[in-house]
């Protein structure tokens, strides 16, 4: 920041207010934190509550309608039925329990995983450093896409499945970021001081090196919540992730596309839907990065 | 006197940030005559870089708000002067040496290519032609007259690959390229060794002389003020507090804020020099080494194998006795750091035995006996704390590994902060919440919280104005009365050190060169290059001047890597 | 410059080594019996065992790994089960289309997304900032199969203009034989209706693939560009009278330039992945349409082959900007001589 004056004295604005105070501060008048934070917010009620919320429950599952097949958005259904009847918009809420639920189960596992590899590989070096970022290094080669449609048709395509292809190729990116992180902070005399206070390994990875890590795995995250998202609804989209009949919104994209451009809404909703969650998770991600002020 | 070259009239500049805005500059005058050279003095935070920024014109606006006043340059009010008149002005009229030598640089770009922008871009303003051809004859030129000769070779050179103190003679250079009337430079040489820095200071007065520029220098170094200046202001919170010639502000000073600068430098030489001694009586040192030394392999090509030895510390004997505060003198790379760090255990020796009361170092490190032998504070406590962990927290650590039980550990806590002079309720802060000084105490309530008999204290005040230093040495003499303390004291600031130091060791390229008692080595020093370091060390008052050592051209041309020559680098 | 390069392209074939022992495990370890997959429940215990001893899989597994990469040596990737003929043959011939919509795609990446990035960091808290930054969200965050179709509709519906499907209208008669690209074939043949025809197949996926692409680098030579113009040798350059203009362009793009130029390589992995999905919904007739048919076929050595060859994508473009970095950079050239 060259344009604030010099040093941390006196004059600098941050003295008054605490950092904490500041983050807040940040974050209430970032219109796109806002707006992202109520989205996500919003998908979770939407997941949670959908039993509650839907206005026709049933359409979860494989309920048939024939009678009120292709109808257009109305005030019954709001985002219109699909080629079976069913109500869109009870299925894309349902369409969110299946999206979240490969969001938690994914970064679940694949954040711990590639954060506790990204630490060993950067506080330890030599060969654990080697071995680790030489394997990441390969992986990144590997078309993600390409590879979690591959372990899917091998494995047979059901959400489980999904979760493993994805989290499988998903832990390489917090590794090279922790990594990276760690290796800055390993210039920084407090890891030194740590040791030389006794801290065990376990403390300096942990204690120390962790708490360092932690806004830019938030903000990572984060992002990743949306791509993941997105990486499920390309799965189904060619009909090797969730299978019917239950609800998911790639399916639904690829299904609906098979009646447009007359029946739009049963491509576009799901479409809009998926789009919906993604762009919340994104712009909260921003603005928990323009708050935290880390860079990936 | 007629009209001043430069004049700031009243000058109040604001910020912009987070919803409000602050006065950052109250009403700050100054003058620079045609020829003259003329000091702003302030501390970090002070505004004189505000200061600087608006007169040269790259002050961001916003944030930055001009809310009143005026600069006038040859007559002209620069602030009502349109985008394109102004900016003629650059470099041709006003021109900036800026304070870091590597980051004013484009790392991307060679320096001939840099250089030559500046002349062909203010060629093209003028509404001149010059041939390429031409243009680098004028900055080879150039390069002569900050003394490198060598102009083609370090126009093909990308700036990581010069010496830092070419760096700096280069952007002189640099400045001086559309021949300016008047210099601004901002703390010349800071970043730099001191005997480098002597030259460099040396350098800019001859080309004021020679060029008959006028220079107005930006620094908080009241030593290198009486050396570089006619006239000073001295600056405290955005506002002007004194001003006068050079000699009246330093022989009297009338302002409080400047008495206390002027104080709180340490004196070299003189009636003010304290002399520190070791008054308790031991046989059997603290610490000894006996020939220690330490080689570090370097790798390169193509499967990383070793190409060659890098000796940075190189068979040390010395012995440091209870109570002493022993000084370790050295500029940069001298290898004052890592004979620290093994006496510490981080790095082990190649060669040589280190002991530390009787006991070999390799032998004890990683111990929690040794732990409560010998701590560290280290230099920069922005570094050295962690920035996501509370006091408290960061306190905790040293004693929860060195076998304090648990339930002691706030009582702890809690004396050690009343130690260093600072409230109980600072526990639950974060260090940023913290100034740089009150961070160096809590790094040193840390070192002492196992109760050590020794630390190593590595450049400790180095990263804190002259004000904030003088406190934390004062609490460091008084934790060592009080607590029985042995101190390392690892510095390149040989005026603290004769201050703070009973004994003091000078290294030279990972050597010990010369040691003993500290008014011995400053008063005679007996190797060239302790009279070197202490003849280039800027002072404040002409009888400290005049006591310092004389060295002979030879002998420094013997002892120090000139910054004028493309070296081994 | 060259032993620098020499000594990344021996690195990048490291990562190439390990990719195909990686690939051949996961093959392998993957529960199933691949023979018993790509015949399907159907198939006789004879007609396994017998497949199982021509795919060498009843060899200990480190004599079928030597077998496989030995082949892999020689360009051998097996035959594939769906076409019933050698592998590489078909990646040969899906490969120029693929080729050619991956290439220029990131054109129009680099065209894109950089430029628009300096000019929101520019004027930047302008509106025009804000406008950059919604096309780069809805970059971001829009689906690719999504805009797929959502173009694909409005070109066969609204604007006839761009074709939904293939790379070029079969009534032109016009093959590619020299390159494989249609449009460089097109301009050496001096068939400018070929050219003109195959980049207008060419847009509508090469906008889908790019979408992501372009957000993504935008957003990071915009924050670039905001870091560098905050460092102290641009205020020297400043103070020193450069034009404002030579100094956005030349001192402060050259610098920002090499973070948007990274991601640019470590993502292309993702964008050949994405490739899987465009080709597959504009019918392109590339590897990665080829890809999808066989994984969903299950064909195994297909698809093992696939996987190299994006990897091979991968690396080479990965060498290509360590070159442009290496270039634009001293540093960059310089740190990788060891020893730091």
């Amino acid at each position: 920041m060259s344009a604030l004056p010099d040093g941390d004295g006196p004059l600098s604005p941050t003295r008054s207010m605490t950092a904490r105070q500041m983050a807040r501060w940040r974050f209430t008048r970032n219109p796109s934190a806002m707006i992202g934070a109520f989205i996500v917010l919003s998908v979770f009620v939407a997941a949670i509550f959908a039993p509650w919320l839907a206005p026709s429950p049933e359409s979860a599952g494989s309920f048939v309608d024939f009678r009120n097949r292709h109808a257009p958005p109305s005030w019954d259904n709001p985002m219109g039925t699909d080629n079976v009847g069913r109500d869109i918009l009870s299925r894309v809420l349902y369409g969110y329990r299946v999206s979240l639920g490969l969001v938690v189960g994914v970064l679940g596992v694949a954040v711990p995983l590639g954060v506790v590899l990204g630490l060993c590989a950067g506080y330890f070096g030599g060969w654990i450093e080697t071995g680790i970022m030489r394997f990441t290094d390969v992986m990144l080669a590997l078309p993600p896409l390409a590879m979690a449609l591959a372990i899917t048709a091998v494995l047979s395509p059901n959400l489980v499945n999904a979760m493993i292809a994805i989290t499988l190729l998903w832990w390489t990116w917090h590794t090279r970021l922790i990594y990276r992180i760690v290796k800055a902070q390993m210039n920084e005399d407090y890891v030194e001081a740590a040791k030389v206070a006794g801290a065990t390994h376990r403390h300096i990875l942990f204690r120390e090196l962790l708490p360092n890590c932690i806004p830019a795995i938030a903000v990572k995250s984060s992002l990743d919540a949306g791509f993941v998202i997105l990486f499920g609804a390309s799965l189904s989209f060619l009909g090797l992730g969730i299978q019917p009949p239950t609800p998911d919104l790639g399916t639904m994209v690829a299904t609906g596309s098979e009646y447009m451009p007359d029946m739009w809404w049963q491509a576009v909703m799901p479409g809009l839907a998926i789009l919906y969650a993604i762009l919340g998770f994104n712009l909260l991600g921003d603005g928990l990065r323009d708050m935290l002020d880390v860079e990936l | 006197m007629s009209a001043p070259l430069l004049e700031v009239a009243d000058l109040t500049i604001g910020f912009r940030a987070y919803g409000t805005q602050r006065r950052i500059l109250h009403g700050v005058s100054l003058t620079v005559g045609e020829g003259e050279r003329v000091s702003l003095i302030g501390q970090s935070g002070s505004g004189k870089t505000v200061t600087m920024r608006t007169i040269i014109g790259t002050l961001p606006m916003p944030p930055g708000v001009v809310e009143g006043g005026a600069i006038r340059y040859d007559g002209r009010s620069l602030l009502d002067l349109s985008r394109q008149e102004r900016n003629r002005l650059k470099g041709t009229g006003i021109s900036i040496i800026l304070q870091d030598p590597m980051l004013s640089f484009n790392p991307v770009l060679t320096v001939g290519r840099q250089m030559d922008d500046i002349v062909r871009f203010a060629d093209i303003r003028e509404g001149r032609t010059r041939p390429r051809a031409e243009r680098r004859a004028h900055i080879v030129e150039t390069l002569w007259k900050v003394q490198l000769p060598e102009g083609d070779r370090i126009l093909g050179s990308y700036p990581m690959m010069l010496s830092g103190g070419m760096r700096q003679r280069v952007l002189i250079g640099m400045a001086l390229l559309n021949k300016p009337r008047l210099l601004i430079a901002d703390e010349p040489g800071t970043a730099l060794d001191v005997t480098t820095q002597a030259e460099i200071l040396a350098l800019l007065n001859r080309l004021v002389a020679e060029e008959g520029l006028s220079l107005l220098l930006i620094t908080h170094n009241l030593g290198v003020v009486r050396e570089m200046a006619d006239r000073v202001y001295v600056m405290e919170k955005g506002r002007i507090v004194e001003e006068g010639t050079r000699a009246t502000v330093f022989a009297n000073p009338v302002h409080p804020y400047t008495r206390r600068l002027m104080e709180a430098v340490p004196p070299l030489y003189g009636l003010g020099v304290r002399t520190v001694t070791n008054l308790r009586e031991s046989r059997a040192p603290a610490i000894e080494a006996d020939g220690a030394g330490k080689a570090f392999l370097t790798r390169g090509g193509w499967f990383n194998q070793v190409t060659g030895r890098f000796q940075a510390v190189n068979d040390v004997s010395l012995k440091i006795m209870p109570g002493d505060i022993f000084g370790i003198a050295g500029e940069s790379g001298s290898g004052k750091t890592t004979l620290a760090k093994m006496m510490l255990g981080l790095i082990k020796p190649t060669s040589g035995i280190l002991e530390v009361e009787g006991r070999a170092v390799s032998a004890l490190a990683g111990t929690e006996e040794f732990r409560k032998l010998i701590q560290i504070v280290y230099q920069n406590p922005g570094s050295s704390l962690n920035p996501r962990r509370t006091v408290a927290d960061q306190l905790a650590v040293p004693l929860k590994f060195t076998g304090h039980e648990t339930a002691g550990i706030g009582r702890r806590i809690g004396e050690l902060l009343e130690m260093v002079d600072l409230p109980a309720d600072y526990a639950n802060m974060y260090p940023h919440e913290l100034s740089g000084g009150q961070k160096q105490r809590v790094a040193i309530a840390r070192a002492l919280s196992v109760r050590p008999r020794i630390l190593v204290l590595d450049e400790p005040t180095s990263a804190l104005d002259v004000l904030v230093q003088s406190t934390v040495i004062d609490l460091l003499h008084r934790l060592r009365e009080e607590l029985d303390l042995t101190y390392v004291f690892i510095s390149h600031d040989l005026s603290l050190m004769r201050n703070f130091c009973n004994r003091v060791a000078v290294m030279l390229r990972g050597e010990v060169v010369e040691q003993g008692a500290v008014a011995e080595i400053f008063d005679a020093p007996r190797h060239p290059y302790t009279r070197a370091l202490l003849s280039a060390i800027p002072v404040i008052s002409e009888q400290e001047e005049a006591l310092k050592p004389q060295v002979t051209k030879q002998e420094r041309a013997a002892v120090l890597a000139t910054s004028t020559a493309l070296g081994g680098h | 410059m060259l032993p620098y390069l020499i000594r990344r392209a021996l690195s990048l074939f490291f990562v190439l080594l390990g990719l195909a022992v990686l690939i051949f495990v996961i093959a392998r370890i993957v529960p199933g019996d691949p023979a018993r997959i790509a015949l399907g429940p159907l198939a006789t215990a004879d007609q396994v065992a017998q497949l199982r001893a021509e795919m060498g899989l009843d060899e200990p597994f480190l004599v079928q790994l030597w077998t496989y990469l030995s082949g892999l040596a020689q360009g051998d990737l097996g035959k594939s089960l769906l076409t019933s003929r050698p592998v590489r043959d078909d990646i040969m011939a899906a490969l120029p289309a693929t080729l050619e919509l991956v290439l220029f795609t990131v054109v129009l990446q680099i065209a894109l997304s950089i430029p628009l990035g300096v000019l929101a960091a520019v004027y930047r808290n302008t509106w025009i900032d804000n406008v950059t930054r919604v096309i780069s969200l809805i970059g971001v965050v829009t689906p690719g199969f999504v805009l797929a179709i959502m173009l694909q509709l409005l070109a066969a519906y609204y604007f006839g203009f761009f074709p939904v499907t293939g790379r070029i209208d079969p009534s032109l008669g016009f093959s590619a034989d020299i390159t494989g690209l249609l449009i460089v074939d097109g301009a050496i043949a001096g068939r400018w209706d070929v050219v003109g025809d195959a980049l207008r197949h060419l847009m509508l996926p090469a906008l889908a693939l790019s979408a992501a692409g372009i957000g993504q680098v935008m957003r990071i030579t915009r924050a670039a560009m905001i870091e560098v113009s905050s460092r102290d040798f641009i205020e020297a350059s400043r103070a020193y009278g450069i034009p404002e203009r030579v100094v956005t362009f030349r001192y402060m793009l050259r610098v920002a330039s090499v973070a948007p130029l990274t991601i640019l390589g470590l993502e292309f992995a993702s964008l050949i992945g994405n490739a899987f999905i465009v080709e597959f919904v504009f019918s392109w007739p590339g590897i990665a349409s080829y890809g999808v048919r066989t994984i969903l076929q299950k064909d195994l050595n297909a698809v093992i082959g696939v996987v190299l060859v994006s990897g091979v994508f991968f690396v080479v473009a990965n060498l290509v900007i360590d070159t442009i970095l290496g270039l634009l950079d001293p540093r960059h050239r310089l740190r990788a001589k060891g020893g730091e």
